[in-house]
């Protein structure tokens, strides 16, 4: 098998910048990926939502840029761009042409070294009603929008820094003060919380000078506070149902698992594959195809930094009961671990696997966030040119020792999402919408 | 070179990099059916397209949604294997398989390793040209079709889209969801599928594409060897007359949707088709209007009044003319409010016709990002399966800067005033009609129906 290994080098400025780059001169374009080590999970109590709302404010300009200058340059360019926030992270990210390089490192040093002065609590307000229409539009207004909230509340005991979804809580959104922010960014928003990857068609040498020259006066601040992230584990099933307005019951069971720092990380997500990835994989095989009670099923590990979260999702079709989808998942899913897996089903799982990979880093922009990811959660760039020979050293053992481990009933949470009373079921007007 | 670092103005781009995008080379099979290929060295892996003229404008009107249906079934059973051993089949191979149906064509795509090539080209042909349709696989794969249509009623979204374009086109196919209704998939069997599929996977207008770490030559070879001999068909359909006029203007229309947390808003009208003189027109004033982040529409109801998450709108370019859609979702309170700043961005776009920079910011967001457009092997084929279904010039990517840039403002003005013209807009609304419908009376007499 043909090996894939993207060249990089690494280097940290005198602030504490890290800066990661991977020339590829395939395409006339280059990306610039900068990760802060700062997520949802740094939030503190009654601010949920804040790391989000923060990273939505990064875009209303900074001292020598106007607001919403930082979408008009980068389009100008040619150029695209956004932002992410997650549990451990948040990133922001723009791919412009390659001779645009400079103007990508000027708007992204301007906000992490001169934001404050620009912040007004106009610019608070507006995007705090954005953000609350974000909440509205992707979570309330959405079947099964509020499942995983409601899975990792059930998940994470009170005070845990995962408890609470990256979106927040209207509330809290609402408690957002201009102190807040002016706060969150000296804490969080300094070069040595931070990594900055250039991916795609550049020189080296002549970048990490750009670099020095943009970012290199933005002073170091004092190292964030750590967060303790207690590792849940053991105990009782946890269990909640609720309604929403749907035609067919979801259930989501979660398994603590383990996170994308432990060594058993690559198992627990081959699991995930042999579970509900290709039409043959377990899940699909017997709830889909052959007893026919889901419409849907996936499961799906995320790589996060500190605990580990590993999901199975199934859609009930018409008529069946949420009772009878979680019975039959967990049937598959504990036989799994009682017959272990097959060295037949995991040969097609590694080519699926290593595609997948593949495919997601062709693009620079993707691969910077590989990188970043890999640098900021593991403190090791290296992690995306290993992951392929990982993904490919996993044996049946290794799925079947993850298995035994993850797969407990005590490790488990389950959350059903119910049709409520009033959710007009049937075909009544089916053929006017459809 | 390190000269004092001036924060306060934009740096100087470097020299802009000459505008060389990858062409692909042209083959022929032994039928003459085309062969576009691309072979992109680096990385093991390469991107597949099959293109055939099985396009849901062209299901006979009594049989919507089996194109979709017929793509559904390519994998349930072909060459002999039932359809959990093509489940095995694929899942060995780790190859991605998706069919499309769109309006205009059925596109079957792959992405494999290359070193998985042969196997993934075997699989295609028994897909495509073997599929068995049989009776007890075609009934489970449209009961999984209905259900799915059955799950889509619970997004306000898909309701909206769905609900609009029947307002704008009526009866005919672009009117009809391209995956079909509940009541027209009901009545779709085996037989019907297999018609449809003898009529339309055919070569008659049907194209490979493939690009990536292949070897032309040998790539040729494989699929002579696979699709050399496949037949043509009763030639093309043509596409049914779209309407002049939309269906239901200027009544707004509201799905009620009690207790909503937003409203999903729609205005629509019937848009330009590919290949029409003011395209360029239309798409760099579409830019302006709604189609960037920096466009009027969001800037106004997001950046400026917060109402929502985004607001955006688009030309959905098609063979016949697709729909013109503008949409938001906002907070209930502010639905009539922003149906009318929308209404007043659409009419802004003459009254206070573009600036210059607007205009060339629309212009070089639509011509600058051309490179990164080709960068990986599945944008590639996409662009190339463009080319086939519009009949492109093989230039036709490199001389669309030109194009972009000699659009005038006075052209612009003319285009939004041919396609979106008051007369012609529908409105939409998907939300809580007990709280919605007095405002929106403002806006000429409503209609509201059942969710």
């Amino acid at each position: 098998m043909s090996t894939v290994h993207f060249p990089f080098e690494s280097h940290t400025l005198e602030n504490g910048l890290r800066v990661i780059l991977q020339p590829d001169r395939t395409t006339p374009v280059v990306a610039v990926h900068l990760m802060y080590h700062v997520g949802s999970k740094n939030e503190r109590p009654g601010r949920t939502g804040f790391a989000h709302l923060f990273e939505h404010l990064l875009f209303q300009g900074s001292e020598n840029v106007p607001r919403e200058g930082h979408f008009k340059f980068i389009q100008n360019a040619g150029g695209t761009l956004n932002g992410t926030t997650w549990f451990d992270r948040t990133n922001y990210f723009e791919t412009v042409p390659s001779n645009e390089l400079d103007l990508a490192l000027w708007l992204e040093s301007d906000r992490m070294g001169f934001f404050a002065p620009s912040i007004t609590q106009a610019k608070l307000d507006n995007q705090r009603d954005v953000v609350k229409n974000e909440r509205r539009q992707s979570y309330e207004n959405r079947p099964y929008g509020l499942a995983f909230e409601t899975v990792i509340r059930n998940a994470y005991p009170e005070g845990h820094p995962y408890r609470h979804p990256t979106i927040g809580y209207m509330q809290d959104l609402d408690a957002a003060t201009l102190e807040d922010v002016h706060d969150f960014f000296a804490t969080y928003y300094i070069p040595n919380n931070a990594a900055l990857v250039v991916s795609g068609d550049f020189d080296p040498s002549h970048a990490l000078a750009r670099i020095e020259h943009f970012f290199g006066d933005i002073p170091a601040g004092d190292d964030p506070p750590p967060v303790e992230v207690p590792i849940v584990k053991g105990g009782r099933e946890k269990r909640e149902e609720i309604t929403d307005r749907v035609q067919v019951p979801r259930v989501y069971i979660m398994f603590h698992s383990p996170s994308f720092n432990d060594s058993e990380f690559e198992a627990a997500d081959v699991l995930t594959s042999l579970l509900a990835e290709g039409k043959s994989s377990r899940m699909r095989r017997e709830l889909v195809y052959e007893r026919r009670i889901a419409g849907e099923v996936e499961a799906f590990t995320w790589p996060t930094e500190s605990v580990g979260m590993l999901f199975a999702v199934a859609t009930a079709r018409p008529g069946v009961e949420a009772s009878e989808l979680e019975a039959a998942m967990l049937e598959t899913i504990d036989g799994l671990r009682a017959q272990g897996a097959q060295e037949e089903e995991l040969s097609g799982a590694r080519n699926r696997v290593r595609r997948a990979l593949i495919r997601r880093l062709q693009s620079v922009g993707n691969r910077a966030d590989a990188l970043a990811h890999a640098e900021v959660l593991r403190g090791d760039p290296t992690y995306v040119n290993q992951a392929f020979a990982r993904y490919d050293a996993v044996t049946p053992d290794a799925v079947d020792a993850v298995a035994q481990t993850t797969l407990q009933p005590g490790e488990r949470i389950v959350v059903s999402v119910l049709p409520a009373e009033d959710s007009n079921g049937g075909q009544d007007g089916a053929e006017a919408i459809g | 070179m390190s000269a004092i670092l001036d924060r306060t103005r934009p740096p100087e781009p470097g020299t802009r990099p000459a505008l060389r995008l990858p062409r692909s080379e042209r083959y022929s099979l032994s039928n003459g059916l085309d062969v576009l290929v691309l072979a992109r060295p680096g990385l093991p892996e390469v991107s597949l397209r099959l293109i055939t003229e099985a396009g849901a404008a062209l299901e006979p009107e009594d049989e919507c949604g089996v194109s979709e249906l017929t793509g559904r079934l390519l994998t349930e059973g072909a060459a002999g294997k039932d359809a959990m051993e093509m489940a095995e089949w694929l899942d060995q191979l780790g190859a991605a398989f998706t069919v499309s149906a769109s309006y205009d064509v059925t596109m079957v795509s792959m992405h494999a390793l290359s070193e998985t090539l042969s196997g993934a080209l075997d699989y295609l042909v028994a897909t495509t040209r073997e599929p068995s349709f049989a009776a007890s696989e075609t009934d489970r794969v449209r009961q999984e079709r209905l259900d799915e249509i059955e799950r889509d009623r619970d997004e306000p979204s898909i309701v909206a889209t769905r609900r609009l374009v029947t307002a704008i086109y009526g009866n005919h196919p672009y009117g009809r969801p391209a995956d079909g209704t509940y009541e027209s998939v009901s009545a779709i069997d085996a037989e019907s599928v297999r018609r449809f599929h003898h009529r339309r996977y055919t070569s008659d207008g049907a194209a490979l594409i493939a690009c990536g770490d292949v070897d032309a030559e040998s790539l040729i070879a494989e699929l002579e060897e696979r699709f050399g001999d496949w037949a043509p068909g009763t030639g093309r359909i043509r596409l049914p007359d779209v309407p002049a006029r939309p269906l239901r203007p200027g009544r707004p229309l509201i799905i009620d949707r009690p207790e909503s947390a937003q409203s999903e808003i729609r205005i629509g009208t019937i848009g330009a088709p590919f290949h029409t003189e003011d395209l360029y027109a239309a798409t760099v004033g579409n830019a302006i209007l709604g189609g960037l982040f920096s466009s009027r529409i969001n800037m106004n109801l997001r950046e400026d009044k917060g109402w929502t998450y985004g607001a955006r709108s688009a030309f959905h370019y098609r063979r016949g003319a697709g729909p013109f859609v503008a949409q938001t979702a906002v907070e209930t309170p502010v639905t009539a409010d922003a149906v009318s700043e929308m209404m007043a961005e659409i009419r802004g776009m003459v009254s206070d016709p573009p600036s210059e920079e607007e205009m060339s910011l629309a212009k070089n967001a639509l011509t600058l990002s051309l490179p990164r457009q080709f960068e990986t092997t599945s944008q590639v084929t996409g662009k190339l399966a463009r080319q086939v279904i519009f009949g492109l010039p093989e230039d036709y990517w490199e001389r669309y800067p030109e194009r972009i840039n000699a659009v005038t403002r006075e052209q612009i003005v003319a285009a939004i005033e041919r396609y979106l013209d008051e007369e012609r807009l529908v409105f939409l609304v998907v939300g809580d009609a007990s709280s919605i419908e007095p405002g929106l009376r403002a806006l000429g007499p409503t209609e509201v129906v059942a969710g």
